[in-house]
């Protein structure tokens, strides 16, 4: 009978983390059918198609502010790396002729480099995230100005053709690249052990350290892993639009925070997904703006219920963990007591 | 021998000193150097727009120097200034051109080809800056009350608010600014009385907070709730009040910084501060401010603030492109911190309060 | 026999202070060793130099008769040590099976090995009877359970000298046996262990050898068999402490202070009743979990209830804040004084005064400085605080004289009834005894005061009365001349 008791006990913790983990795909949900039943145009396979290929850049770069976020940190350098690292790889090809593989190249490379400083000064001189990449997000973007000279800069034509391209005709690069690197960041964070290290940094990072894992080199890779996810994103980016002007990616380091946070990541740490995740959070931001513009909402108006979807969001997930958090308190005392 | 003491008990006064006094001493160090290398910094025109821009500036600090005191971060700071200015200035303005304004939400219900709902009156002024006062209340409100009785992470609240706040004013105004403001509101940031009158209003602000932070119970329990909130509400302390508190006075400062721009800038700007981000945490930073909540004075403001006021001023002054000013200024933000941290690892930890 | 470790002439200070003072002594290849001392008599940091996080001053360490250095915690996982810390070193985010593995997963190619990691997670599980799904996640799991988690991390790591430090403070008594049990395990199967505890009854019961530490340096060692707990406690405090507890004297008076009936909150406790008079001393005992802390919280607020009556020196409490509470008359020591009671980094001072700082308050609303300090003053030397000044950072204290910070706390506000969760957990003989004078004394004065302890030995001397909680209801009551460990015990495992 105590055996019956238990596992009723143990199916209903799980029915709550079952609730927990579909919390960002339910709101997801929801607000799918709200603008679906607001205007059917919108719930065709085109302009879900055109959604998800809007959603994959700021979709790969939240793949990255995902691993730094589950760490516990946080890079609001995002929208600089995606312009200054785009703009040397465009750079290099139109003053050097160097090629638009090469210049890729060149391109993640920089983003990498750009995570690397950022992973230096927090990691070594031990300043907080924050103010590290605060200053990364202002220099980053005033040294691209200046390479720029903040006019606008073209890429060669061959680069919107590889934009154009579709997998078995139908499925656009930006989405094969978006789904390629979800998959990959997912499985780096669930079956290669330095992504779990990820999640136990972020828990406590002093427990960690003392666990044996080497804290700095873990945090470090989170950073040079997401200048890497960004200056990809801007390249997905950079393939759609043929251009870089001066104010490419600025401020997008809080979409890709919304996005990861609407997916269910944590700015404590130690919580996030990247499949389902971030990319049901970035298809939520894309969708919420595409929706806002075929409702032909103010176009002023629209940033302030965008942020307004976003703040509820945030206000029900955390409402949620704090019923969680007490439900599980009173469940684990009946637990306990059962064992004597 | 003797000699030898006596150089180690200077080192080790010089060594107090730059504990205690750390970013002060190389604000006054930088001010000679600079006043050296440069014939134009000291003159009496530019320490007169060195205070104009100085002021302003500290009043944001100090009310984020609150909110980093309780641990949180108010990153809706630049959108308040931007919403209380344009509040603020359709109020009072005493004409505006429509065709610019035609489209904006606002037009014919605050303000109208004739000018603001207040123009012309006695009260005008008094009256507009007490609202745009009211808008930084109760947006910090907001964002206390969310914080502080919904739970909700700070920099999302913040962040939240600044993405709706600024887009607020853009929307209000049609992202047009707006001009012919009555003299008398202009002359609050022009006119001195002794001194330029910001002086007067921010330095008084900056010695209540002071006095408040140091010499109250509200003060401490600032401070209390930055340590350890759970603590402090186990010792009786309503934390969620002190926590609403401080993001409100935030919302204040940043109002009250608005005030001052505005009246500089002679207009209300729906983009009034968007790069000011950068330099009030910068001033919180380089004042050695803690993040992490419970450290912090009125002090450490002014010298954070000050020495980025005399930062970007000597940048602009060697006639350096805005990019590589901005570049210099994350720079010296990242070396700041590097140093703060160092300083603290230094000490042990002690307590700088 | 070759020790397995042999420390010769450690020494090491911090900051000019020194924490060991030429500290020499073997440890014996499979045998139970315990270390017993005072808070600050250096244990902790003898610890951490065998487990790499701190390297001695001078001295060697040998292992197996050779020289060798530990830097860092991963060297010392090299070299077979295992440390089980007071805190447990877990990730509640993350699973059993990856907490199990996190420094070492099984591997192929460069994927974790999910199979080969559920099959050895359960393997190891099962040798220390934790019969649970591996792929749980960890915060659903008890204290105790979490504790056997950390024991087969150092089982998978095939540690060769495993470190308890303090570990049973947070067990019920049943965790306690399966961890002795365990422990016995390990050396059956010729591991070396090193207990750390304050409890003098487990180290006697467990342990083959004793180590003492006071003040930095060894002052007694020998075979447990040799020990009497006078000979402990003879050694640990340099004196010869005739008793654990103070005598107590005082009896309670005839006015009920608070009074509490069919209290509910649910999930934590069920249609509580009982009442505390002016200078009784109330113990509540029960398990971890039983609804012990839960009943201290809501009665000063921190929970709220669905249904029932405080009344408190005769108002009726109705919804309580801790505000209100303090208003009122009471003082609640917590359980966890890091977490719940101190200011960590703040300073002796800015502690004390926390609770009463509107006291402080003159005419103008401005703190009287003179005032908090003297009255801060008061109180340091009242307890037989040892802080250099009222400007020095609680972290920087030990905890014996951190709990006396929260406890001047709370006197400072001459409250009428303290609320005292585990007040002596991990606070060393003399603190203790000092503890209980306290208690003692405050009671005589008049106070009421609601004891909650996991050490029935201390509630047995110093209560009154004594309830007994079981999964959130009163289950029994005992007066004075009723107290019988067994008796209670039974009660509290609801035999």
């Amino acid at each position: 009978m105590s055996r019956k008791l238990e596992i009723s006990k143990s199916f209903r913790i799980d029915v709550t983390a079952l609730f927990t983990r579909c919390m960002p795909t339910s709101i997801f949900i929801i607000v799918f059918l709200l603008f679906g039943l607001t205007s059917p145009r919108f719930l065709q396979p085109e302009s879900l198609l055109n959604i998800a290929k809007q959603a994959s850049y700021i979709g790969i770069a939240a793949l990255g502010m995902t691993l730094v976020l589950i760490t516990g940190g946080v890079d609001l350098s995002l929208g600089s790396t995606v312009y200054l690292s785009t703009i040397v790889a465009g750079l290099l090809m139109r003053d050097y002729g160097l090629s638009p593989v090469a210049a890729s190249f060149v391109c993640l490379l920089a983003g990498a480099g750009i995570g690397g400083f950022n992973a230096f000064f927090i990691t070594r001189l031990k300043i907080l995230p924050f103010v590290v990449t605060l200053a990364t997000m202002i220099a980053g973007r005033g040294l691209g100005l200046l390479l720029t000279k903040s006019r606008a800069l073209e890429f060669p034509a061959a680069i919107l053709k590889v934009g154009a391209f579709k997998l078995f005709g139908f499925l656009p690069l930006p989405i094969l690249l978006f789904a390629l690197s979800a998959t990959a960041i997912q499985l780096f964070l669930s079956r290669i052990p330095l992504g779990r290290h990820y999640y136990a940094v972020g828990f406590n990072a002093e427990n960690a350290r003392r666990a044996g894992l080497p804290v700095d080199r873990i945090i470090a890779s989170a950073y040079v892993l997401c200048g890497i996810c960004a200056s990809l994103g801007g390249l997905v980016a950079v393939t759609q639009l043929g251009i870089v002007n001066a104010g490419f990616g600025k401020g997008d380091e809080f979409d890709a925070i919304a996005a990861a946070v609407l997916g269910g990541a944590a700015l404590s740490g130690g919580v996030g997904s990247a499949f389902p995740g971030t990319v049901i959070g970035a298809l939520m931001i894309r969708m919420i703006w595409s929706g806002l513009v075929s409702a032909k909402i103010n176009l002023y108006f629209q940033p302030m219920i965008f942020a307004v979807i976003l703040f509820l969001a945030v206000m029900l997930d955390t409402r949620r963990n704090m019923i969680i958090a007490r439900q599980r308190r009173k469940i684990i005392s009946l637990r306990k007591d059962k064992q004597t | 021998m003797n000699d030898f003491s006596a150089t180690t008990s200077l080192m080790h006064g010089i060594q107090q000193l730059l504990r205690r006094n750390f970013v002060l001493t190389l604000t006054v160090g930088y001010f000679i150097v600079m006043s050296a290398l440069l014939p134009a910094f000291a003159s009496s025109r530019n320490l007169a727009n060195l205070s104009s821009n100085f002021w302003p500036l500290l009043s944001l600090v100090i009310g984020q120097l609150l909110v980093m005191i309780v641990g949180g971060i108010d990153l809706s700071q630049s959108s308040i200034m931007a919403l209380a200015s344009v509040c603020g200035a359709s109020l009072m303005c005493q004409s505006a051109d429509p065709v610019v304004f035609a489209k904006a939400p606002l037009w014919n219900i605050v303000f109208s080809e004739q000018g603001g709902f207040l123009a012309g009156s006695v009260f005008a002024v008094s009256a507009a800056v007490a609202v745009m006062l009211t808008v930084g209340i109760l947006v910090g409100f907001f964002n206390g009350f969310a914080v502080a009785y919904l739970k909700m992470p700070p920099f999302i609240v913040t962040l939240v608010s600044m993405m709706f706040f600024s887009g607020a004013a853009i929307y209000l105004t049609a992202s047009e600014n707006i001009t012919h403001l009555p003299t008398s509101f202009t002359a609050i940031a022009q006119k001195r009385v002794l001194l330029p009158i910001p002086v007067w209003i921010v330095a008084a602000s900056a010695i209540v907070v002071h006095i408040i932070l140091q010499h109250t119970a509200f003060g401490k329990k600032l401070y209390a709730v930055g340590l350890n909130a759970k603590a402090a509400l186990i010792s009786g302390i309503n934390v969620p009040m002190v926590t609403l508190t401080a993001f409100t006075l935030s919302g204040f400062f940043a109002a009250l910084g608005s005030v001052i721009y505005s009246a500089r800038l002679e207009g209300g700007r729906p983009t009034l501060g968007q790069d000011l981000l950068l330099d009030v945490i910068g001033a919180a930073v380089i004042g050695g401010i803690s993040l992490f909540g419970g450290r912090g004075r009125v002090r450490d403001a002014c010298a954070g603030a000050l020495f980025f006021t005399l930062l970007a001023n000597s940048l602009n002054l060697m006639n350096l492109s805005f990019f590589i000013v901005n570049i210099v200024k994350g720079g010296v933000i990242l070396l700041a911190a590097a140093v703060d941290a160092w300083r603290v690892g230094k000490s042990g930890g002690m307590s700088k309060r | 026999m070759t020790p397995l470790i042999s420390i010769r002439n450690i020494d090491k200070s911090f900051f000019g202070a020194p924490a060991l003072r030429s500290v020499s002594f073997d440890i014996i290849p499979n045998r139970i060793l315990g270390l017993i001392g005072e808070n600050g008599a250096g244990k902790s940091t003898l610890m951490n130099i065998l487990c790499g996080e701190l390297q001695p001053d001078s001295g060697e360490l040998y292992f197996r008769g050779r020289p060798f250095r530990l830097e860092g915690p991963a060297a010392a996982a090299e070299a077979g040590i295992a440390l089980i810390h007071q805190e447990l070193n877990l990730f509640n985010n993350l699973s059993i099976a990856d907490n199990l593995f996190l420094s070492r997963y099984p591997r192929r190619g460069p994927w974790i090995d999910k199979g080969a990691m559920h099959d050895k997670a359960l393997q190891l599980l099962h040798q220390v009877g934790l019969d649970l799904p591996p792929n749980w996640l960890l915060e659903r799991l008890r204290p105790g359970e979490r504790q056997l988690v950390e024991i087969c991390k150092a089982l998978h790591a095939d540690a060769e000298l495993v470190i308890f430090d303090e570990p049973t403070t947070s067990l019920t008594a049943a965790e306690k046996e399966r961890l002795f049990q365990v422990i016995d395990g390990l050396k059956q199967r010729g591991k070396t262990i090193i207990y750390i505890s304050h409890d003098l009854d487990e180290v006697m019961r467990l342990c083959d050898d004793i180590v003492v530490l006071r003040d930095g340096r060894m002052v007694d060692f020998g075979a447990a068999s040799e020990f009497t707990l006078q000979r402990m406690i003879a050694s640990m405090c340099g004196c010869e402490l005739e008793y654990l507890f103070p005598i107590r004297q005082g009896t309670p008076q005839a006015q009920v202070l608070l009074e509490v009936r069919h209290l509910s909150a649910e999930g934590l406790v069920e249609d509580v009743s009982f009442e505390i008079r002016k200078g009784e001393i109330l113990g509540l005992f029960g398990l971890m979990g039983s609804g012990r802390t839960e009943l201290a919280r809501l009665l000063f607020g921190l929970e709220p209830f669905d249904s029932g009556r405080i009344v408190f020196n005769g108002r009726i409490l109705e919804q309580p804040s801790p505000r209100r509470c303090i208003e009122l008359g009471m003082a609640f020591v917590t359980e966890n004084r890091r977490e719940e009671g101190l200011l960590i980094d703040g300073t002796v001072q800015d502690n004390l005064v926390l609770a009463t700082l509107n006291r402080f308050v003159d005419f103008a609303r401005f703190l009287d400085a003179e005032k908090m300090a003297s009255e801060s003053e008061a109180q340091v030397r009242q307890l037989n605080l040892r802080c250099t000044s009222l400007k020095q950072i609680v972290k920087s204290l030990s905890g014996g004289n951190q709990q006396k910070v929260v406890l001047g706390k709370w006197l400072l506000a001459r409250p009428l009834l303290f609320i005292l969760d585990e007040p002596t957990r991990g606070i060393d003989v003399g603190a203790k005894y000092e503890v209980y004078s306290l208690i003692n004394h405050l009671a005589d004065e008049g106070a009421g005061i609601l004891m909650i302890s996991s050490e029935l030995e201390e509630l047995t001397a110093l209560c009154d009365r004594l309830l007994v909680i079981h999964r959130g209801e009163i289950i029994k009551s005992f007066t004075k001349d009723q107290f019988d460990a067994e008796k209670i015990l039974e009660a509290a495992f609801h035999l």
